[in-house]
């Protein structure tokens, strides 16, 4: 009865998805596309940091890389198809480039813990974003044009609010299955305790390396998405700095770990962001960082733990095992 | 030849810049276990500091240092007793590492409006005279500036060792509950060693301002050279970070002579990522050893 329900509510939101860009004006449109992709992002992410608790810094990397594997696919080896279809083999070879770079660069990373593990993997971020942009072959400095796909009619902006909401809701049910396998209990097991998940006999190396490639391959698919929607990019488009911590500072505020809290963690930001505060670009660091902060200190397990705690000492009148669980 | 003993002496002077900005995180990181990303706020606030003593009072940087030591110790001890104790108590250590870090992005934020975003440097007369040693020049400002701090951290490495603050400082970092049992204040003396790292970060801020240009965004570099200095040396020692910051300054001053000047950045982090992996406690290892 309850999944029928949560299955309905997911049906009403996607069809509500479907023809809300008829209504809304392309800039609406665009500021939902953002959000979609930001989420989408934020989801991928927590796969990896939430789930198993490794916080990469340097998630961006992927982004990036996605995004110049795919422009120079299409360089090389000419666009595949036609009309909208002319996307897809490229992004996905982005995607499976990704997920090769990962798997070869987990095996020593993933030794590292916390903070050492956060660092070094915006040290790979810096050294990647650093060698595109000065090898001359990667044309990172110069800048790399992405040929837009031919749409007979429809607005790119429509064109790429659909894909990159059909990525978002790909990454929540991958999100979703993950969470519910063994796969997902296992990356719960090495986020509450490693040394005693591998004493019980779970892989701990092989699901983190899956973990990690799983992620970074959905970053790369979205970085090239992303790329195909900017059509000129340059290193600095894409290696951002910012990309790499919204996604941490989204999934922090909506709930780490949890399946939907990045998605409502990026929901309350951008519409803070990019709907309240649209006019004053300035502050925009100072109210991010005021939001990081606050949550921190008033609800550390974001909005969705804050509710979960909240739901818990209403149905047993205590708040102590609320705080204990978080 | 020539060429590579100019380059050792800048890598070496660079260096010693490097190491005193780097100190004051290396003793939070190693005393209280918090990897504080406000850090390059402080050098930076250090060097704005300069910056407003010097253009509005004439006051030299180098002098500076004590105003601005001061009142980035109260800015520390404040900061640290209230926001930062607050994250720790109420979440947890790793998410102090965020809170410093919004910090950051507000302070940043803070700074750009209040000074904006053009790029500042601080001139003292004794800007633009240089000494020469047989072939090898240097300038005065960096060998004021190596001066300067090798001074700074001689005398945190002597109130470290020497001092009933500097031993206090140590019995908290080894072991916070037999130092509360034998009488300490551990919260003050948290509150005190940052307050402490602050100071040194603003001290450092005032020499880095005769050095180099800074903004308001160059604070993001300072922190990241100060975890670089930190893993490369060791924590929490004035001579972790020396060995740290003069090795970064010979990595930063070879790859911009003999590779290429744009790709310091990746070697600072290849050589971040590798030593990682291999050593991660730092050529000095863990000045306060296993007890955490």
């Amino acid at each position: 009865m309850k999944q029928g329900a949560a299955l309905a509510a997911a049906a009403a939101v996607v069809i509500a998805a479907l023809v809300l860009p008829m209504w809304i004006g392309p800039f609406y449109t665009r500021v939902l596309q953002l959000f979609f992709f930001s989420a989408a992002l934020a989801v991928a992410w927590n796969i990896l940091g939430g789930f198993s608790g490794y916080w990469s810094f340097g998630h961006t990397v992927f982004i990036g890389m996605g995004a110049f594997a795919a422009a120079h696919f299409v360089q090389q080896a000419g666009p595949f198809g036609s009309g909208p279809w002319a996307i897809l083999v490229p992004v996905l070879f982005a995607g499976v480039l990704c997920g090769v770079f990962a798997a070869i660069i987990a095996y020593p990373i993933l030794r590292l813990r916390g903070i050492y593990f956060a660092i070094a993997m915006l040290g790979v971020s810096q050294v990647v974003g650093e060698l595109v942009n000065n090898v001359s072959w990667f044309q990172g400095g110069v800048g790399v044009f992405l040929p837009p796909p031919a749409l007979d009619g429809m607005a790119p902006e429509d064109f790429f609010y659909y894909v990159f909401g059909g990525l978002l809701l790909l990454c929540v049910i991958i999100a979703m299955m993950v969470r519910k396998s063994r796969f997902g209990h296992a990356l719960l097991s090495i986020r509450e305790d490693e040394e005693t998940a591998m004493m019980l006999g779970v892989a701990t190396e092989r699901y983190k390396i899956a973990a990690f490639v799983l992620s970074a391959m959905l970053v790369g698919v979205l970085g090239a998405v992303y790329a195909y929607s900017v059509g000129y990019f340059t290193t600095y488009t894409v290696f951002r700095l910012d990309f790499s911590l919204n996604m941490i500072v989204f999934c922090l505020i909506g709930g780490i770990g949890t399946l939907f809290g990045p998605i409502i963690g990026t929901a309350i930001m951008l519409f803070i962001t990019q709907v309240l505060l649209s006019r004053f670009l300035d502050i925009h660091l100072l109210i991010t960082g005021a939001m990081v902060v606050v949550i921190i200190l008033l609800m550390p397990g974001g909005v969705i733990g804050a509710l979960r705690a909240w739901r818990q000492s209403r149905a047993t009148g205590k708040d102590r095992e609320a705080e204990a669980r978080t | 030849m020539n060429l590579f003993l100019q380059t050792t002496l800048n890598g070496l002077v660079l260096g010693g810049i490097y190491s005193l900005a780097a100190v004051g995180f290396s003793l939070v990181f190693g005393v209280l276990g918090i990897v504080n990303l406000t850090h390059g706020i402080f050098v930076i606030a250090g060097a704005y500091g300069a910056l407003v003593l010097f253009t509005k009072l004439g006051i030299d940087p180098l002098l500076a240092i004590i105003p601005i030591g001061a009142v980035l110790f109260a800015v520390g001890y404040a900061y640290q007793r209230t926001i930062i104790q607050w994250a720790i108590s109420r979440a947890s250590l790793v998410a102090s590492l965020v809170v410093t870090f919004g910090v950051a992005m507000m302070a940043r934020n803070v700074l750009q409006i209040v000074f904006g975003p053009d790029v500042h440097t601080i001139t003292p007369t004794y800007s633009f005279s240089s000494l020469t040693l047989g072939d090898l020049r240097i300038d005065l400002v960096r060998i004021v500036a190596l001066g300067a701090s090798l001074v700074l951290l001689s005398v945190l490495a002597l109130v470290l060792a020497r001092t009933h603050f500097g031993r206090a400082i140590r019995a908290t970092a080894q072991q916070p509950l037999a130092a509360e049992l034998s009488g300490l204040n551990t919260r003050n003396l948290h509150g005190l060693t940052f307050g402490l790292g602050a100071a040194m970060a603003g001290a450092s801020g005032a020499i880095i301002g005769i050095v180099q240009p800074f903004t308001a965004t160059s604070e993001v570099a300072w922190t990241l050279n100060a975890f670089i200095v930190v893993v490369l040396g060791g924590i929490g020692s004035p001579a972790g970070a020396l060995v740290g910051g003069l090795l970064l300054g010979l990595i930063n001053a070879y790859t911009a002579q003999y590779v290429g000047p744009a790709l310091t950045q990746a070697a600072m982090f290849l050589v971040l990522v590798l030593m990682l992996l291999v050593r991660p406690n730092g050529l000095l290892g863990n000045a306060f050893g296993e007890s955490r």
